[in-house]
């Protein structure tokens, strides 16, 4: 359906996003995932045809839209500024686009309408954008973009600046929506939780490359990259070089063993762990389990649901773990910190 | 909890203490007020008195005169040239503007060009135009035939043009620069080309820096005095120029108080008029 291919922009001297292929397919939402300045807006506006390429093609449809204006493009864009046109009505807004389009007078008045519906504000069509709150905004420039039936609808970043809250009631909302509509979606964030919530693919960038693309699942578990694994998620990080005991691989990180889930790896290779919060157990006594230490409680901060604790190793360094609400553990306890090998990632 | 204050704090620490919920912004307006009114409003008041003479024995014959077509045809030529000038401004200022604002090359060349010639006083920069459309001057040199332009309607319209061009295209230069680029994006990638982005997205956002552009060209080009003194001829005489020949040459220092105040109501007339017709609440609110 979109097709990057070997997308290269340069501003100047300056790498902005190199080499980066990716598909999406018929009715997808796939999300570019990546830190400020990683090139996912880059990307987003050379697909809309804002941003030249310095090499690369961009196929939609199977036509080669590379050389086209943005205006020849059918595609939907909401902005993270919203972008609306503060001169005009809520319904002037969304008629812009559908009369850009072609369509008839009548068809426009009636699309308007239809689209006011979709985002559920059927009665703020004579209002101006500044009349309006940023939620009510955001659903406004959503309305714009999908009223003429883009191909695909390109959002960037349209959550950022709305308050966690009204963040999270969005993203379910959004996809909703989404899914109503049935239309092929590219979604640009910074944001790990909107990645991982609301995306069926997710494509992680880093200084303009593409780190990993994958299900938000194996991004999470499987992180392709150490990049990956620290920006998606939170961790307990090791490193050490690989040695073999009685067939299990072991690291040794200053005196601590470590086993490791697989075998099979080599021995002295150079080697990232990390282990999930979720998956490290904590008590106040031993156990006696394989990859247990002794930590001391630096840090509790309650969640609502679960608590995040933070402990300091023997070695100084700093470990997370999550654990029921309200623990019967103090700032300052002594605890024990075990997690399987299974669960340690490898990289 | 006490401060130490040695000297000179000390000193301005009591100042500040006796001023202290004495001293409200509104005072500090009273300066700026006071000024324009000692020297704008009592001045200009104290011209109808003068006008009417009323102690004479034709108390109204100088309003009488301004009637006469001579002086009819120079305020005509007044708002004419004003209205002329203005839109040959507004035009120039418009597509300069545009360019500081969106092109993306260096732009600082093109605003020392603009910034410049306000450093610089008007008879300096009308002589220039004189020498330069002058049949011995440099156009005439390039272009190979001597052009007659001097002292016409147009080389006073091309001088006032000239001169207040930086005053429009700061305005609009502002209003543009404001405009979000993300506004000019999403137009285009909801199916505009860039023509109709142009007129349906910036220019009606550029709308008030366009008009409060116009108001100060109007009103500067509509009372120009060396505009038409250095460039023009006797059929370009405007307004000011009556004025200043009636008080400096004839001294009738009461004929020039009537033409001053019959100026001052048409002008004030007109923006009446012009701002129920635009609605510069609404133009210059709406954003």
């Amino acid at each position: 359906m979109l097709e990057v291919d070997t997308f290269t922009k340069y501003y100047g001297e300056l790498c902005a996003v190199e080499d980066l292929s990716f598909r999406i397919e018929e009715g997808e939402f796939v999300t570019l995932l990546g830190p400020s300045g990683c090139g996912k807006s880059t990307t987003l506006h050379a697909i809309a045809g804002l941003v030249e390429p310095t090499d690369g093609r961009i196929r939609l449809r199977g036509t080669d839209v590379t050389d086209l204006p943005p205006e020849k493009r059918n595609i939907g864009m909401a902005f993270q500024s919203t972008a609306l046109f503060p001169h005009m009505t809520v319904r002037e807004n969304i008629a812009y686009g559908l009369k850009m389009h072609g369509y008839s007078a009548a068809d426009v008045e009636d699309r308007v309408e239809e689209s006011l519906e979709l985002v559920d504000m059927p009665d703020h069509g004579d209002h101006k954008p500044g009349e309006l709150s940023g939620g009510q905004q955001q659903r406004v420039s959503l309305a714009r973009s999908l009223a003429y039936e883009p191909d695909i609808l390109l959002l960037d970043e349209p959550l950022t600046g709305l308050d966690r809250v009204l963040r999270e009631e969005m993203r379910g909302w959004l996809n909703r929506i989404q899914r109503e509509v049935n239309v092929t979606t590219l979604y640009v964030t910074h944001d790990q939780e909107d990645a991982l919530s609301m995306s069926d693919k997710v494509v992680v960038l880093n200084d303009g490359q593409a780190q990993q693309i994958d299900s938000p699942e194996r991004i999470y578990e499987s992180p392709a990259t150490p990049f990956v694994a620290e920006f998606v998620g939170k961790s307990t990080q090791f490193t050490g070089t690989v040695t073999h005991e009685n067939g299990q691989a072991v690291v040794y990180n200053d005196k601590k063993r470590i086993t490791l889930p697989d075998s099979s790896i080599d021995d002295d290779q150079s080697v990232s762990l990390y282990v999930r919060p979720e998956d490290i157990e904590v008590s106040p006594e031993p156990t006696g389990a394989e990859n247990e230490f002794r930590g001391i409680v630096t840090d509790i901060a309650n969640l609502g649901n679960r608590a995040e604790l933070s402990a300091t190793l023997e070695d100084g360094s700093t470990a997370l773990a999550h654990t029921t609400r309200f623990p019967d553990i103090d700032i300052d306890d002594d605890i024990f910190l075990r997690f399987p090998a299974e669960r340690v990632i490898v990289l | 909890m006490s401060v130490q204050r040695g000297g000179l704090g000390r000193v301005t620490h009591i100042i500040g203490e006796g001023l202290e919920g004495r001293i409200a912004n509104r005072h500090l307006a009273l300066f700026g007020l006071g000024f324009v009114g000692l020297f704008f409003v009592l001045p200009i008041l104290l011209l109808i008195p003068e006008s009417l003479s009323l102690g004479s024995t034709t108390p109204f014959e100088s309003y009488r005169r301004v009637m006469n077509g001579i002086y009819v045809d120079a305020f005509v030529r007044s708002f004419l040239y004003g209205f002329v000038t203005t839109g040959v401004t507004l035009a120039l200022a418009y597509m300069l503007s545009y360019f500081l604002a969106f092109s993306t090359e260096r732009v600082r060349t093109a605003m020392i060009l603009i910034i410049v010639p306000l450093w610089i006083a008007y008879i300096v920069r009308y002589f220039g135009i004189l020498l330069f459309l002058s049949p011995a001057g440099p156009l005439a040199d390039v272009t190979g035939f001597e052009t007659d332009l001097l002292f016409t309607t147009p080389a006073v319209i091309i001088g006032l043009a000239n001169v207040y061009l930086p005053f429009a295209v700061l305005p609009i230069y502002n209003s543009l620069n404001a405009i979000d680029e993300e506004l000019v994006n999403a137009s285009r990638v909801l199916g505009a080309g860039k023509w109709r982005t142009i007129t349906k997205v910036i220019f009606p956002l550029s709308l008030p820096g366009l008009v409060a552009a116009g108001l100060i060209v109007f009103i500067l080009a509509a009372g120009s005095f060396l505009g038409p003194a250095v460039l023009g001829g006797p059929k370009q005489t405007m307004i000011a120029n009556v004025i200043a020949q009636a008080f400096l040459d004839n001294f009738n220092i009461q004929f020039a108080s009537a033409l001053a105040i019959v100026y001052t109501v048409l002008l004030v007339g007109l923006l009446l008029v012009f701002n129920t017709l635009f609605d510069l609440q609404e133009v210059l609110g709406n954003i």
